[in-house]
């Protein structure tokens, strides 16, 4: 049964990102229990992991955008979760990357979370829009510098503590 | 985005739709707050979000989910009530919170027993639990009066609840409990002690 309707999907050059689903949730739970969420809310429990994945269904159905789930074109692989991001209490709405074990340096989280601002600044209609990256977490910040966002200072959030803010180019820059 | 698909559902003085976005407030201010102490709470407002969130996705994922209750009047929410099967809950659970000064109306009691019912007769269950914390006295009070009793050998969620185990679809069906719950609500909706007119003399 579907209660939400279709979201939008999105297709580069790779990837293909396309809403979030129950059948997605083996992939957030292995997600969740590696160091690579660390920076990003995890380690999470399976229990954990499960709501997460709720979460990401519902703030599609709360904004009308969220996260996307990418995948490659070629493979079918999930290779991460990357997107539009904006819970209660944030500082400002977020394009938010997450890459998956095994799918780094290839340059997908740059390409995905482009075609996300893409649809950000076009079909949603945003005037700005900023990424989040922990400090530490290097290859983060370069995603960010790759999209030609500019560190601004940080912010403070009760969960994730102090946090990086890269203000991304305008959506005139961009087109 | 239109609206989601949810099924609605109606009672006499009530409406149970999916949580929309512009209900979150509500959800906000009772889940932030003390009477939220039973639930997980009080949670911060980005915590409070995130749950209001899970709760919709929940539907997505499992085909049913916590309705909003809605005054049939005024459309006011009251509170949440329905199916509720996170990753980690032992059985399928049926739930509700309301909000503060709800109580003491027969809501709760008239949105479960609809949530319930639904659950059975749409979705088949066999059985339903739900997982209360004992110091939660009308909670405990409500599983009672829905003719719930205490399931000392089934799994808890974490220990600090205990179960207590609905009772199966036939024994709702034109019972003496059946009776009993039908007889309360007719009770709230019209309380035979509320005047009823100017008194003539």
């Amino acid at each position: 049964m579907t209660f939400l309707p279709v979201l939008p999907a999105l297709t580069t050059a790779r990837l293909t990102l396309r809403g979030p689903e129950p059948r997605d949730y083996p992939a957030l739970r292995a997600f969740y229990a590696s160091d690579r969420s660390n920076f990003v809310g995890g380690p999470k429990s399976p229990e954990g992991a499960w709501r997460q994945l709720a979460t990401e269904i519902g703030h599609w159905a709360l904004r009308g955008y969220g996260r996307w789930i990418v995948t490659e074109r070629e493979t079918g692989h999930t290779v991460g979760m990357v997107g539009l991001w904006n819970p209660e209490g944030w500082p400002e709405p977020e394009v938010a990357w997450d890459l998956f074990e095994g799918f780094e340096g290839k340059g997908y989280a740059t390409e995905a979370a482009h075609a996300a601002r893409d649809h950000a600044y076009g079909a949603l209609g945003w005037p700005t829009a900023i990424s989040l990256v922990n400090r530490a977490n290097t290859a983060s910040a370069r995603v960010a510098e790759r999209l030609g966002a500019v560190y601004e200072g940080e912010v403070t959030h009760e969960t994730y503590g102090s946090i990086g803010v890269y203000r991304h180019p305008a959506p005139e820059a961009c087109r | 985005m239109t609206r989601s698909a949810i099924p609605v559902l109606e009672t006499e003085r009530l409406v149970l739709k999916g949580p929309a976005p512009e209900d979150y407030p509500n959800f906000e201010a009772t889940f932030t707050s003390y009477r939220a102490r039973f639930m997980g709470g009080p949670l911060s407002e980005y915590e409070s979000w995130m749950l209001y969130a899970a709760e919709i996705g929940h539907w997505q994922i499992h085909g049913f989910g916590m309705w909003m209750i809605h005054d049939r009047e005024t459309d006011a929410t009251l509170g949440m009530a329905g199916g509720w099967y996170p990753k980690g809950w032992p059985e399928r659970e049926i739930a509700w919170v309301i909000w503060p000064r709800v109580e003491g109306r027969g809501i709760a009691l008239e949105a479960v027993h609809a949530a319930r019912g639904w659950c059975y007769d749409r979705l088949g269950w066999t059985t339903a639990v739900t997982y209360v914390d004992p110091k939660n006295a009308s909670s405990v009070r409500l599983c009672e009066r829905l003719g719930a009793t205490l399931d000392e050998d089934a799994r808890t969620v974490d220990s600090h609840d205990i179960v207590y185990r609905h009772p199966a679809p036939a024994a709702l069906a034109a019972t003496p409990l059946a009776a009993r719950i039908a007889a309360e609500l007719a009770d709230h909706i019209d309380p035979s002690c509320k005047p009823k007119g100017v008194p003539l003399d």
